[in-house]
C-alpha cells in the first residue's frame, strides 16, 4: 500500500524509467523531441524547464504513453512504451498508467461530484467494470482515496462538490487521486501554472514530501526557474526538443539558463519575481 | 485654361482636412472596415427568391378563406363555448395522455443515456460503431411521431401500447441527439486524467463524463416529457390511445362544443406541467 508505505522506503516495485535516443514527430509535422536519451533513477524528484514549446510536456506525456514516440523506445520498470506496430496498447498500456499517476495543469476534476469520487478515479484500474459502473467501491479502495486525501490535507472537504475548491486545493485533489494508484511515478505537466505563487510552494511541497516519504518518483515540468531550483534534485533543460542541460540544480546558473532559454533571464521566468509585479 | 487652378479646392492637394486620414481611409495602423454590405445584400435577395418561389409553388388560394367565412364563424362561436359538462367524460383520456407521456419518458431516457454515450466522438474512441450508431439515430429521427404511431397502431393494433412504443422512438431521436451534443462540449480533462491512470474508455466515461453530464440529461428528458403530452393527444389521433382517439371522436361528429372543452384542458395541462417542468429544470442546471 503506497499510501501507507514508509518514509523513503527502497520499495522493490520502484520504477527506472529510461530514455533511449526517442524523437516524436507530430502528425501536423512539428517535432517534439529530438533523439533524447536519458535515465532517471527510481525515487529521483526531476524538473523539466524549457521556453513553451520546447518539448516539456511532450516529454513528460511520452512516459505513459498518452503521446506514441515516433523513434527509440522509453522503458519504465517491466514496460517498454516503442514507436509504431511495437506501441504498448490495450491491456498493457492501462497497466503501465495505473503505476504512473499523473497531475495537470488544469487539474483535470470532474467538477460537478465529489471530492472523494475524483480521488477514486485512481482506483478505477483495479475496479471491476460492473463496480465502476454502480459506483459500488470497495471498502479498501475507500479507504485508500481518504488516506491519499489526508496526505494533502484535504480530506476535510471530501463530500464536497470539486467545483466548489479553489484552484490550489483542486491541484491537491488531483495529486490524492494519483496517490490513489498507488503508483512508482508522478508525473506533473506544469502543476502551478494555474496558481498564485503561495499555492504554488504549497503545491511544490507537497509533491516533494510525497516523493521523500513515499519514494515516488516525481517529473515535473516548470516553467519558473526558482521553484524548479528549490524543490528538484535535478533539472533537465529543454530547447527545441533536445536536451541542453541535465544536473543537479546548483549547477544551474544564469549561463545555464540563457543558453536553455536562448535569451536572456527576464522577471517573468522567475515565480518571486513575478509575485512583486 | 492655361493653367488647373481653377477646379482645385482646398483639397485637391490630398492632404487630409482634419489629420484623421481621408473619408473610408483607416489611418495608419488601424485596419479599414472590411466591406460585407454587397455579400449581405446577396444573401436576402437569394432568400428572398426562395421565399416567393416556395409561395407560387404551393399556390396559395387566399380566396378561400372568403368563401368559406359564414362556415368558420359558426365553428368558431361554437368552439368558444366549451361544454363543461362533458368534464368527467374526458377524465380516462387524460389520465391515459398522462400514464403513456410519463411511461414512454421513462423508458426513452433509460435507453437513450447509453445510447448518448456510444454517439458522442467525446466518449466513443471507436470510429466504426460511431458511425454505426450515428447513422441509426439519424433514421430514428427522420421518422415523425405521428408516423411511429400510424405505422406501430397496424402492427401492434390501437391503443395506448403502441402509443407508448411511437412516443418512445420520438424520445429515443430527441434525447439522443441533444446529450451527444452536451457530451461533444463537454471539458474531456477528467476523463483523460482517467485515461491516463489506467481506466477503460467505459470507466472513464462513466466516473469522469456521466457526473458531468447529469443535469443536462435530467434538464432534457423534462423537456421531452414536455413535448410528449402534446406528441401523445396528437398520435392519437391516428388510434394511439390518449385524447388523441377522443378529439377524432367529437371532431368527427361536429361537437365542437365538446372539442373545445378537450383543447381547454391540453391547455391547462401543458401548461401546467411545464410551469412544473421548468422550475424543475432550473433547479438542475
Amino acid at each position: 500500500m503506497a499510501a501507507t508505505r514508509g518514509p523513503g522506503a527502497e520499495s522493490p516495485s520502484a520504477a527506472d524509467i529510461r530514455f533511449n535516443n526517442v524523437s516524436v514527430r507530430y502528425p501536423n509535422g512539428f517535432t517534439g523531441l529530438t533523439d533524447v536519451t536519458l535515465s532517471i533513477p527510481a525515487g529521483q524528484m526531476v524538473g523539466i524547464i524549457g521556453l513553451s514549446g520546447a518539448g516539456k510536456s511532450t516529454l513528460v506525456r511520452t512516459i505513459n504513453g498518452l503521446v506514441p514516440i515516433s523513434s527509440g523506445d522509453i522503458t519504465v520498470g517491466d514496460y517498454t512504451l516503442a514507436p509504431g506496430r511495437r506501441q504498448l496498447r490495450g491491456r498493457a498500456l492501462r497497466d503501465l498508467r495505473s503505476d504512473v499517476g499523473m497531475v495537470f495543469q488544469s487539474f483535470n476534476l470532474a467538477k460537478r461530484t465529489t471530492v472523494i469520487n475524483n480521488v477514486l478515479m485512481g482506483r478505477l484500474h483495479h475496479t471491476p467494470a460492473w463496480r465502476s459502473l454502480l459506483a459500488a467501491w470497495e471498502k479498501d479502495d475507500v479507504e485508500l482515496a481518504m488516506q491519499a486525501l489526508e496526505r494533502v490535507e484535504i480530506v476535510s472537504k471530501a463530500y464536497e462538490k470539486a467545483s466548489s475548491l479553489s484552484g490550489g486545493q483542486q491541484q491537491r485533489v488531483a495529486i490524492a487521486r494519483t496517490l490513489a494508484q498507488q503508483p512508482k511515478v508522478i508525473l506533473a505537466d506544469e502543476p502551478v501554472a494555474s496558481l498564485d505563487p503561495p499555492t504554488s510552494h504549497v503545491v511544490m511541497r507537497d509533491l516533494q514530501r510525497i516523493n521523500a516519504e513515499l519514494g515516488i518518483t516525481v517529473v515535473v515540468n516548470l516553467h519558473f526557474l526558482d521553484l524548479a531550483r528549490r524543490y528538484c534534485d535535478r533539472l533537465i533543460g529543454l530547447r527545441s526538443g533536445t536536451v541542453v542541460f541535465d544536473g543537479p540544480g546548483a549547477e544551474a546558473d544564469e549561463k545555464v539558463f540563457e543558453n536553455i532559454y536562448g535569451r536572456s533571464l527576464t522577471a517573468e521566468d522567475v515565480l518571486e519575481a513575478k509575485a512583486e509585479l | 485654361m492655361s493653367t488647373a487652378g481653377a477646379g482645385t479646392g482646398p483639397n485637391a492637394s490630398g492632404t487630409p482636412r482634419n489629420g484623421l486620414g481621408g473619408p473610408g481611409r483607416a489611418p495608419a495602423g488601424r485596419p479599414a472596415k472590411p466591406k460585407s454590405a454587397g455579400a449581405i445584400a446577396v444573401v436576402v435577395l437569394i432568400l428572398l427568391a426562395i421565399t416567393l418561389w416556395a409561395g407560387l409553388g404551393i399556390r396559395v388560394d387566399l380566396a378561400a378563406i372568403a368563401r368559406n367565412w359564414s362556415n368558420a364563424v359558426a365553428n368558431i362561436i361554437q368552439l368558444t363555448q366549451p361544454d363543461y359538462g362533458f368534464i368527467p367524460k374526458t377524465f380516462p383520456a387524460l389520465l391515459e395522455t398522462l400514464q403513456m407521456a410519463v411511461i414512454a419518458t421513462a423508458i426513452g431516457a433509460a435507453v437513450s443515456l447509453p445510447l448518448a454515450f456510444l454517439a458522442s466522438r467525446a466518449t466513443n474512441p471507436h470510429t466504426p460503431l460511431l458511425r454505426v450508431v450515428r447513422f441509426v439515430m439519424n433514421l430514428v429521427r427522420s421518422v415523425p411521431d405521428i408516423l411511429y404511431a400510424a405505422i406501430l397502431v397496424a402492427v401492434v393494433g390501437v391503443g395506448a401500447l403502441s402509443g407508448i412504443m411511437a412516443l418512445v422512438m420520438f424520445n429515443i431521436g430527441i434525447i439522443v441527439k441533444l446529450v451527444s451534443e452536451a457530451l461533444d462540449g463537454e471539458d474531456a480533462g477528467a476523463q483523460e486524467a482517467a485515461l491516463a491512470a489506467g481506466a477503460s474508455w467505459f470507466k472513464a466515461d462513466r466516473a469522469a463524463m456521466l457526473p458531468q453530464i447529469l443535469p443536462t440529461f435530467a434538464s432534457q428528458t423534462l423537456y421531452t416529457f414536455e413535448i410528449n403530452i402534446r406528441a401523445s393527444t396528437v398520435i392519437g389521433l391516428v388510434g394511439a390511445g390518449g385524447l388523441g382517439v377522443l378529439i377524432d371522436n367529437v371532431r368527427n361528429f361536429f361537437r365542437y362544443h365538446e372539442l373545445s372543452m378537450i383543447i381547454f384542458e391540453i391547455l391547462i395541462m401543458v401548461v401546467v406541467l411545464e410551469m412544473f417542468s421548468a422550475w424543475l429544470r432550473k433547479r438542475l442546471v
